[in-house]
């Protein structure tokens, strides 16, 4: 029943075709260092559907942002549970993605025909840093007005264009109701569209052109 | 048998690899369902005595309006709600406590002297001293609350 199921919509779909080039397809002998990518994955699927729960309590407006964070902590069931997978996802993502692409400049991974493959992996990169600088600030607590406060000034910083790349990020000269809810909108729209096009381009090329072999000594 | 031996092994990983997979969506689902409908299953109304004030204030055969305020929280935010009621005595021993909301469409309804009526001014509305409906569209007496009394003090029951 189940297959002839299959079988159906195989023939209208090609469904077994496009997973066989997914998940079997052939790769080179490797070691566990080449799974950082998917674990990146993993943690980023972590984060989207974590994420998207959070956003059911969490209202990012300044008299209500702190009480919805704390309401989702103490008084929803297992608040805490999707809050602290958030939370420690987001630190773990860093380090994952940071060790990613360490394994492929330490394994050579980036040379032809894998260079595109590298240049969205930086893009990536910069995208999920974008989400820990702007996800720093929802709770809205001391630590996240202060760091932000830092954080948006080092912008400030470069000459003649520094002080208005303050404004654009602030949303005026200080941090306020508006800076909120762009970092907010930012983190939840902006920077998640943005990474889902990424990693769909990113993983495309990953298949298209194979995973590289490790280096050989002497080659 | 090393042919078979190799299949049993892949097979091994396949079933592996959903059935981790399978732990991991439950992992995700189970905490996801409770944390969505967990407030929705929330009973937040609980039963509070509230302290109107002495007895000594109620007027013998004359309903006396009290005001209080109770605390709701729906959320992260808490509400304050102030709320008031008739009490009534005839011999200063026993108490009946009445909403000043009318069954009608709750608007204020007011203790009018004269006419020793209640008078709902949204659509004439009329009950007399003990919340019974006199005239005008209200379809049930004015609702009580229980009453109770501790060394002088007048207490009702409010929530629930």
């Amino acid at each position: 029943m189940l297959s002839k199921l299959n079988h159906w919509l195989d023939e209208r779909t090609s469904w077994r075709q496009v997973w066989e080039t997914i998940f079997l397809r052939k790769i080179p002998k490797v070691n566990w260092f080449y799974t950082l990518g998917s674990a990146s994955l993993f943690v980023a699927v972590n984060q989207a559907i974590t994420g998207i729960l959070l956003t059911l309590y969490y209202v990012p407006t300044p008299d209500h942002a702190y009480d919805s964070v704390q309401y989702i902590t103490t008084q929803v069931p297992l608040g805490w549970l999707i809050r602290g997978l958030h939370h420690w996802g987001a630190s773990l993502m860093i380090v994952l993605v940071v060790l990613h692409m360490l394994r492929v400049i330490l394994f050579g991974a980036y040379k032809f025909p894998r260079e595109v493959t590298w240049f969205t992996g930086v893009i990536l990169l910069l995208v999920v840093i974008g989400f820990g600088f702007t996800g720093y600030l929802l709770p809205w607590d001391q630590k996240a007005y202060w760091a932000t406060t830092v954080g948006t000034q080092i912008a400030g910083a470069p000459p003649l264009i520094g002080v208005y790349l303050l404004r654009i990020i602030r949303g005026g000269t200080e941090i306020s109701a508006v800076t909120l809810v762009r970092f907010f909108g930012t983190h939840v729209w902006v920077l998640p569209a943005l990474l889902f096009l990424l990693i769909g381009f990113h993983l495309y090329l990953v298949i298209r052109n194979g995973i590289s072999a490790m280096p050989k000594r002497g080659k | 048998m090393g042919e078979t031996k190799k299949l049993s092994r892949r097979n091994f990983i396949q079933a592996a690899i959903w059935g981790i997979g399978g732990l991991i969506g439950i992992g995700f689902g189970v905490p996801a369902v409770a944390y969505v409908v967990g407030p929705s299953l929330k009973n937040q109304q609980t039963q509070t005595w509230m302290r109107l004030g002495p007895t000594s204030k109620v007027e013998l055969g004359t309903p006396t309006l009290f005001t209080f305020t109770v605390q709701t929280q729906t959320g992260w935010i808490v509400n304050i709600e102030e709320k008031s009621v008739y009490i009534l005595s005839t011999d200063g021993r026993s108490y009946i406590a009445m909403s000043n909301i009318c069954t009608h469409l709750a608007c204020h309804i007011r203790w009018i002297a004269e006419q020793s009526q209640f008078f709902c001014p949204c659509h004439n509305g009329v009950f007399d001293i003990s919340g019974n409906v006199v005239a005008g569209p209200p379809p049930r007496p004015l609702n009580r609350y229980d009453v109770k009394v501790e060394e002088d003090q007048l207490f009702v029951l409010v929530g629930g």
